[in-house]
């Protein structure tokens, strides 16, 4: 429990830290100004512009009054939309959350039977079939595999909306594309800790016992190869919080990675730094929430 | 000591590697009686661990049985179906093994595990198999067994692991248990301990050992019975005393020669010339040949069969079967 504690906190400089970076990146980046008014614009506006912003100040002033906002929960108004910055990045926050966890899940339902069901029978043409699987999912570009997808089964089988976000079954298609690729790596992972495992002695142990298969493989191996398994999950997960911008471009997903890639564009520095906090806090958390469970899975870990 | 618990009939169990077929147990013949210990010895490569395995069925690819039989009460081992078989493993025949720290599944309870063969071979409900994995911790002499039942491997010391080994092979009373160098990995000390127990366990429950051991201080210890299997092949068979007192075969002498002895403590300590050599570089007669001190031109060329010296004692060489030849 202390640990939890400690680990909790140390979020709280962690997220300063990234704070400061994403400030300064941003800041050396340019003058949003520029951006904002018309080319032929006066330089009595642009100036003008530019004071009521606060962007004249010196870099400490400027960083000092982001800090001190950014305390209150403050992260500035978009320059762009006008609206508060973290009001619209939590806006959008909800529709990345739902792909990221549905893609993992697709990934996981896929990786998981075909990960140890090739490590059981290596070698063999299943196995053969699994890894050319893998390889081809790992090989294949999202938006490639996004737009073959909605030629399939939006354009031509009629089946499923092209793009957007609603129903459930605005989710399957994206959650397939961002999963494939995911499900190709896990498979890979999860099918050489399972070699491992079952060359294990206690394995020989679990068989002599009398055990049926099954409960050899499944309880006894594969409980021992969650460690690893659950870390690319968390890794994974974070990765797609942080960047699905292609897949959220092919089908007109409303997430957070559309959203940052237009504020950087526009340096519309309120919106990148709400953005990246938001994805720093949720990085951090996936690797709280993995570290807990390794304690759970394997009870040779223990942290003081 | 008349009824045959276990009979091992010219089993042969070959290795189809790329390299090329390794005959690890070649045409291996043995009995076990009831209550009886018979000790298998013989350096690393001689093929004992592959005998006890495939008694157990638990050869992996690209091993497989190719030959002979196992007869166990009355059934070809070899033969039953996979489903049969599970259920004389861990429950007739159970299994102790060489490394204790590796043979427990880390991630579970020592109850988990524990409780696992006797839920499932004795058909018990989770709390009456709690009740006795913790009685079979009692008996393997294991201090505050219901503390030790809820915990994890990695909390026991090396001795205590095999211990709770002793304790799962043990838990379904079988009637065989294998014991594939159950002392080899733990401190001197503790194999005492360890040889004293499981020789009180089968005493009381009248279970039959086979004792797979490269050690001959265990199995002066342990064993009624000894063969020693050298290449794949048993080289000699014979009783404890007889093979201690007049031992025949060159290995076997050898063996012997190599083992440190307390009351000689001046005799300079002999070990085999040479080494045993790999699966493909055996010589074509007596496997022996290469390394053996009294070896002749015969023995190059033709491999001796086991021959029966005398009322319980075989041994495979030339030298003896000469003798046997003469006699008659």
């Amino acid at each position: 429990m202390n640990y939890f504690i400690k680990r909790v906190l140390e979020i709280i400089p962690v997220l300063f830290i990234i704070s400061f970076i994403v400030f300064v990146l941003v800041f050396v980046a340019g003058d949003p100004v520029a951006l904002l008014l018309p080319e032929d614009a006066p330089e009595e506006a642009v100036e003008t512009l530019r004071t009521s912003l606060g962007l004249d100040d010196p870099f400490y002033v400027q960083y000092g009054r982001y800090v001190v906002n950014m305390l209150q929960g403050d992260f500035g108004d978009s320059f762009r939309y006008g609206q508060d910055a973290m009001s619209l990045v939590l806006e959008r926050l909800p529709a990345t959350l739902e792909l990221a966890i549905a893609s993992i899940l697709v990934a996981i339902m896929i990786a998981i039977p075909l990960g140890i069901w090739s490590s059981t029978k290596k070698n063999s043409s299943i196995d053969l079939v699994a890894t050319g699987a893998a390889v081809l999912g790992k090989a294949m570009p999202n938006f490639w595999l996004g737009i073959m997808l909605i030629l399939l089964f939006s354009v031509t089988l009629d089946m499923l909306p092209v793009s957007g976000r609603g129903s459930f079954s605005h989710l399957i298609l994206p959650a397939i594309t961002l999963g494939t690729g995911i499900a190709a790596e896990m498979t890979r992972l999860i099918r050489s800790s399972m070699l491992e495992t079952l060359s294990q002695d206690y394995i020989r142990t679990a068989k002599s016992k009398g055990l049926r298969t099954g409960i050899v493989v499944y309880k006894h191996a594969f409980r021992n190869t969650l460690v690893p398994v659950v870390t690319i999950i968390a890794l994974q997960t974070s990765t797609l919080i942080g960047g699905t911008l292609i897949t959220e471009t092919v089908f007109a997903w409303p997430g957070i990675g559309q959203l940052l890639i237009q504020a950087v564009n526009t340096r519309d520095m309120a919106i990148v730094q709400a953005c990246v906090m938001v994805i720093a806090f949720f990085v951090i958390v996936m690797n709280l929430i993995a570290d807990l469970l390794y304690q759970v899975l394997d009870p040779r870990i223990r942290y003081k | 000591m008349n009824d045959i618990l276990l009979e091992v009939k010219q089993l042969k169990t070959y290795f189809f590697t790329e390299d090329g077929i390794v005959p690890a147990v070649d045409d291996v013949s043995f009995n076990i009686h009831k209550g009886e210990t018979v000790a298998i010895v013989g350096e690393s490569g001689s093929g004992k661990s592959v005998t006890s395995l495939s008694i157990m069925r638990l050869i992996e690819e690209p091993g497989k049985i190719v030959g002979g039989e196992i007869n166990f009460e009355g059934i070809n081992l070899n033969k039953v179906p996979r489903m049969k078989m599970r259920e004389i493993r861990g429950n007739r025949i159970a299994m102790v093994f060489q490394e204790p720290l590796t043979s427990l599944n880390p991630v579970f309870t020592v109850g988990n595990q524990l409780a696992e063969s006797i839920k499932l071979h004795q058909k018990k409900s989770k709390k009456e198999a709690r009740e006795i994995g913790i009685e079979m911790l009692r008996k393997v002499g294991i201090a505050r067994p219901d503390k030790v039942y809820d915990q994890y491997p990695h909390a026991l010391s090396g001795g205590m692991r095999q211990r709770v080994m002793i304790a799962m092979a043990l838990s379904c009373s079988p009637k065989l248990l294998i014991a594939d160098e159950p002392t080899t990995a733990l401190d001197v000390t503790i194999q005492a301990q360890i040889l004293r127990l499981m020789r009180d366990l089968i005493k009381e429950l009248d279970t039959s050992i086979l004792l797979i051991t490269h050690d001959l201080g265990v199995v002066a210890e342990m064993a009624d019975t000894v063969v020693v299997m050298y290449g794949g092949q048993v080289v000699e068979k014979a009783d404890v005393f007889t093979l201690f007192k007049e031992p025949k075969h060159p290995y076997t002498k050898g063996l012997m020669d190599s083992s440190p002895k307390i009351h000689e403590w001046n005799e300079e300590l002999v070990s085999i010339p040479g080494t045993v050599p790999s699966p493909f570089e055996f010589p074509i007669g007596c496997k022996f040949a290469d390394r053996c001190p009294h070896v002749m031109n015969k023995c190059k060329e033709e491999i001796p069969s086991l021959i029966e010296i005398r009322k319980g004692q075989e041994v495979r060489c030339w030298l003896h079967s000469e003798k046997v030849v003469d006699l008659e």
